[in-house]
């Protein structure tokens, strides 16, 4: 519909705003606009009215609202609600006898998705899919999903409206004067997440006026196929007046310089007024469309950063449990804490991408990665490379991942292709394809390149862009084959050259079995990458490896004017130049200044004199008891407490990771930990988990805004002797006392101690705790009564 | 806005601390200092009439009514009331999930130095508010969940200064703001002088105060009258 109307049309018109409009007509403020749908529909037709009158093509219907949570308030429904201002849009339309049409309007739903809010991704799929239903029934003729500000948020309703409706679908998303949303979203995300998942226009509106919002609207035009939308506020608002400060005239002005960077739809958002529409019209009568060059963009994105395939990039290896004995422990603990480290350290290495592979045999592989994709997305903005070879779980986590992801992989047999392809389609990802088929690995880098032909072919006739096929040639083991090596960086360059598809390698697999494996891996990387390798699946942490990438993009002239190279590299020499003194300290002193770098270090040193549990027992404990002493003597505050802690926690890093080596393991006990649910304060409780560690229990930490259901669960999973709580909220102490009701009925024999800002000894007991702690210190006096 | 420092004493403060230490001092400036890059610091407001009504006071215009003695009190003399909405933005709230899963300090610290930050975005919007409008007299911010102003006020709030639309500031049916760092209040304003009557409005009306770490370590965070 969208596209024979632009066939027909230079500009496609929209209307201007209508919830500034109902305030104009006398709507109360804090009101349920959408109550006027019954209530006064003759005025919302009137406007609808006016703005066809004054040129509009498409007017939006005054259901910007009409979601189930944010309805909860009036008593409505989106069953009821929708039906009734399609209707009367449509009556609007007939009336005007314009051959004019009618879009659905859906906004945010009202809260954020977790993890900034408490809202999860499946529930707010259900809200829209219903909005959506409602609408395919109710004869609109389109969607808008306007004033988004989450991409998360609007990756959700496009998946509702693609699976409920065939309607055509227009996304806009609300920007700053920062080029980037509220939720930190730059246009270069929405373009690439919309265009994947299959929207048919794309742009912004609202927030600003239309000055202000040209460096989007030119962005987004230089960056996507799609026709783009354009409808900015008139202005800002005065808050005393209400009034905004762009006029008709200037707004029309403004517009025609949209039009002429390429957006193809024109409206107005609040304060604009069927004047401003009528002088749109006008502005843009003698106009021709701007024909835009699509540019190839090839890139991935998470929710707030992108990541273009301009150069060489890294794709972190690290979450990824072959031969790791520390991450299968976490992965089978569901110890998300230590995969979130890995993420971290991978991106101050200097990682532009993260691989995650979750695959362990005897573990639910769809539901882990689903949470550690969940919650690395919660802390890690770079784009992230799903590895899995099973479709229902790389389907499970294409469909909460905030982006535009790399699904790794796909291959040359056929049930790889039929399966996986059309994931990769579905939510618009990027896929690596490995040159290997039935009969396996082909020797030749000629056989090799007929199947990365193949899987191209096979891709591209299926709708996947170009741009979002990457090849990945296969490394061999040198060892085993030592004339692979040349086989493979001849494919990489045959793909590359005669495909123009993109090329990946897994680098680390050439050394298998070799001493000094770095250097084989540095070097053979850098032939990769001189032979036309793109992406490098390498260990970012790894100063030759990630240090080789940067020197290939500095003597090929990419980092120009060695900016990046420098930018790398000039606080390392400001670091040596502060030598570390600690053979002079003690692991107690630097427990008790709070030096994590010391105490870990000093605690390697200690390593090579003393047993593990030696140390932990003669050193490790007496100094957080001395702290925790002082703590409670007042002598020394909660952030030296805390400090001391997480240096802590530092030496006992280094000395669970010696302990793994030879596959033992301490722990005084399990305890489970939760933030209760509707509560997202989490410090309390995170401070609470370290300290306990420090003293040698197994914390399960479930995190926070924790259903009753998953704390008895765990509980009774891991027959713990001690639960703790904790909530921050006196709203959330409701659920805390629902969650102790819970428990005494599941798991009677399990004790429970409750903490938090608002709590009190005797509200601890009359919700039936069983014990009240005031800090984290108490807390392990009541872990160590009840566990020992 | 932009804020260029952050008030550490106050940080450490809301951590219950005292006479910090060296690791301490290093480790609060470092977080300082990755705050500041991701704050984004944002305000909206509205200003409406009040009208004393049974119960409480109804912004006349809207569907809105401040229920609850102390909020009358509070604006006691005043005609008019500036509604602040204001947010420490969504950066924060991410700097403090990353630093929970690295490093327990760091995001205590940066937890407390973000609170810190939401209170200076609201000190620095009320000067720029005040700077434009004819009032000469106004009260100190009172914000829902202090006193008897129920908590449940917080959705009619953002909803009438379009909060979520403006700044990004949303709540959940918990009742929390979300970005975390985030603060609605209320400000009366009059052309002559305002005396609130304090009464009801002390510190044993706040929801921490059982456990204040400030109170309990003789100090006083200054969002209610001390004793």
């Amino acid at each position: 519909m969208l596209n024979k109307l632009l066939a027909k049309k230079e500009f496609i018109i929209f209307d201007g705003a209508m919830g500034t409009q109902l305030q104009a007509k006398g709507l109360a403020a804090g009101e349920t606009p959408e109550l006027l749908n019954f209530t006064a529909p003759d005025m919302i037709k009137e406007i609808h009215s006016e703005y066809l009158k004054a040129g509009a093509d498409i007017i939006t219907t005054n259901t910007f609202g009409a979601n189930r949570h944010k309805l909860a308030r009036c008593g409505k429904t989106p069953a009821e609600v929708i039906p009734a201002a399609v209707n009367i849009a449509k009556q609007a339309i007939a009336q005007s006898k314009k051959a004019a049409y009618c879009a659905a309007d859906i906004g945010p739903i009202g809260q954020l998705l977790e993890p900034a809010g408490t809202l999860r991704f499946e529930e707010a799929y259900d809200i829209f899919a219903e909005q959506v239903t409602a609408i395919e029934k109710s004869g609109a003729d389109l969607i808008i999903a306007e004033t988004f500000s989450d991409l998360y948020e609007l990756k959700c309703l496009i998946l509702a409206v693609k699976e409920n409706s065939s309607l055509p679908l227009i996304c806009s998303m609300s920007f700053e004067e920062n080029m980037r949303t509220f939720e930190g979203c730059p246009p270069e995300a929405a373009v690439l997440l919309c265009e994947g998942l299959g929207a048919d226009a794309v742009g912004v509106n609202c927030s600003l006026g239309p000055n202000e919002l040209m460096p989007v609207i030119e962005r987004i035009c230089s960056l996507t196929k799609l026709p783009v939308i354009v409808q900015p506020n008139a202005g800002l608002p005065d808050p005393m007046t209400g009034k905004y400060n762009v006029l008709p005239k200037d707004f029309a002005l403004a517009m025609v310089n949209a039009a002429k960077a390429g957006a193809a739809i024109l409206g107005g958002c609040c304060g604009t007024t069927p004047e401003y529409i009528s002088k749109l019209t006008a502005a843009v009568s003698e106009l021709k469309r701007v024909n835009r060059e699509r540019v190839s963009y090839p890139a991935v994105c998470s929710g707030t950063s992108v990541c273009v395939i301009d150069r060489p990039r890294v794709i972190g290896e690290r979450i990824n449990p072959t031969g790791k004995k520390l991450l299968k422990q976490a992965l089978k603990d569901g110890d998300t804490g230590y995969i979130l480290n890995q993420a971290i350290e991978q991106t101050s290495a200097g990682a532009d991408i993260l691989d995650v592979n979750v695959g362990l045999p005897d573990i639910d592989e769809k539901a882990v990665m689903v949470k550690v994709i969940k919650a690395l997305q919660g802390v890690c903005t770079l784009p992230l490379q799903i590895d899995s070879p099973d479709p229902e779980v790389l389907e499970a986590a294409l469909r909460i991942y905030n982006g535009k992801p790399i699904v790794n992989s796909v291959n040359g047999e056929e049930k790889s292709l039929s399966k996986i392809l059309p994931l990769v389609k579905k939510y618009g990802a990027a896929v690596i394809g490995l040159t290997l088929d039935e009969n396996g690995i082909p020797k030749k880098a000629e056989e090799r390149f007929e199947i990365a032909k193949r899987i191209t072919e096979r891709a591209l006739g299926m709708g996947i862009a170009k741009e979002d096929i990457f090849i990945d040639c296969l490394t061999l083991t040198a060892s085993a084959e030592q004339a692979a090596a040349d086989e493979t960086l001849k494919a990489v360059r045959m793909v590359k050259e005669r495909l123009g598809v993109h090329t990946v390698l897994g680098v680390s697999n050439i050394s298998f079995g070799l001493p000094k494996r770095e250097l084989v891996n540095h070097i053979f990387l850098a032939m990769a990458l001189e032979n036309g390798l793109d992406l490098a699946i390498i260990n970012p942490n790894s100063e030759l490896m990630s240090g080789t990438v940067r020197a290939f993009r500095l003597l090929k002239n990419i980092d120009v004017n060695c900016t990046e190279y420098i930018s790398a590299y000039s606080e390392e020499s400001a670091a040596q130049a502060t030598p570390q003194k600690s053979e002079e300290m003690t692991l107690s002193d630097a427990i008790a200044k709070g030096l994590k770098d010391n105490a870990a270090k000093l605690t390697e040193q200690l390593l090579t004199t003393e047993a593990p549990m030696d140390i932990i027992n003669n050193r490790l404990i007496p100094a957080l008891d001395k702290t925790g002493a002082e703590f409670e003597s007042g002598k020394i505050f909660l952030p030296q407490l805390i400090l001391s802690a997480a240096a802590a926690s530092g030496c006992f890093d280094v000395i669970k990771r010696e302990l793994s080596k030879g596959g033992s393991s301490i722990s005084k006990g399990k305890i489970v930990l939760a933030t209760v649910k509707g509560d997202i304060h989490d410090i309390g409780k995170n401070i609470v988990k370290v300290l306990l560690e420090n003293y040698g229990y197994t914390v399960i930490d479930l995190g926070r805004d924790v259903d009753y259901e998953t704390v008895v669960e765990a509980a009774i999973k891991h027959d713990v002797k001690l639960v703790g709580l904790s909530a921050l909220m006196t709203t959330t102490l409701k659920s805390m006392e629902e969650t102790i009701k819970l428990l005494k009925k599941r798991k009677p024999d399990c004790k429970i101690v409750v903490g938090g800002a608002v709590l009190t000894e005797e509200y601890a007991m009359k919700i039936g705790a069983d014990f009240y702690s005031k800090d984290a210190k108490q807390t392990v006096d009541i872990a160590k009564k009840v566990i020992g | 806005m932009t804020i260029e420092e952050l008030d550490k004493n106050e940080a450490l403060r809301y951590l219950g601390g005292k006479n910090a230490s060296g690791a301490v001092l290093t480790v609060l400036s470092e977080c300082e200092q990755a705050l500041l890059k991701v704050l984004t610091p944002r305000y909206v407001y509205s200003v409406y009439e009040i009208e004393p009504c049974e119960k409480g006071l109804k912004l006349s215009g809207s569907v809105v009514t401040l229920t609850g003695n102390d909020i009358r009190e509070h604006l006691f003399g005043c005609s008019r009331a500036v509604l602040l909405c204001a947010t420490a933005g969504q950066g924060a709230d991410r700097l403090i999930r990353e630093s929970e899963a690295a490093d327990v300090a760091k995001a205590a610290i940066t937890d407390s130095l973000a609170s810190v930050a939401a209170e200076q975005i609201c000190d620095r919007a009320e000067q720029e508010i005040f700077s434009k409008l004819e009032y000469a007299y106004k009260t100190e911010r009172f914000s829902p969940g202090y006193g008897d102003l129920p908590l449940d006020l917080q959705p009619s709030l953002l909803a009438l200064c379009d909060a979520q639309r403006k700044i990004g500031l949303h709540v959940t049916d918990s009742l929390l703001l979300t970005p975390r760092k985030s603060v609605t209040a209320i400000i009366g304003i009059s052309d002559t002088p305002v005396q609130p009557r304090k009464k009801n409005v002390s510190c044993e009306s706040c929801p921490a105060f059982e456990n204040c770490k400030i109170r309990l370590n003789g100090g006083h965070c200054g969002k209610y009258n001390a004793e």
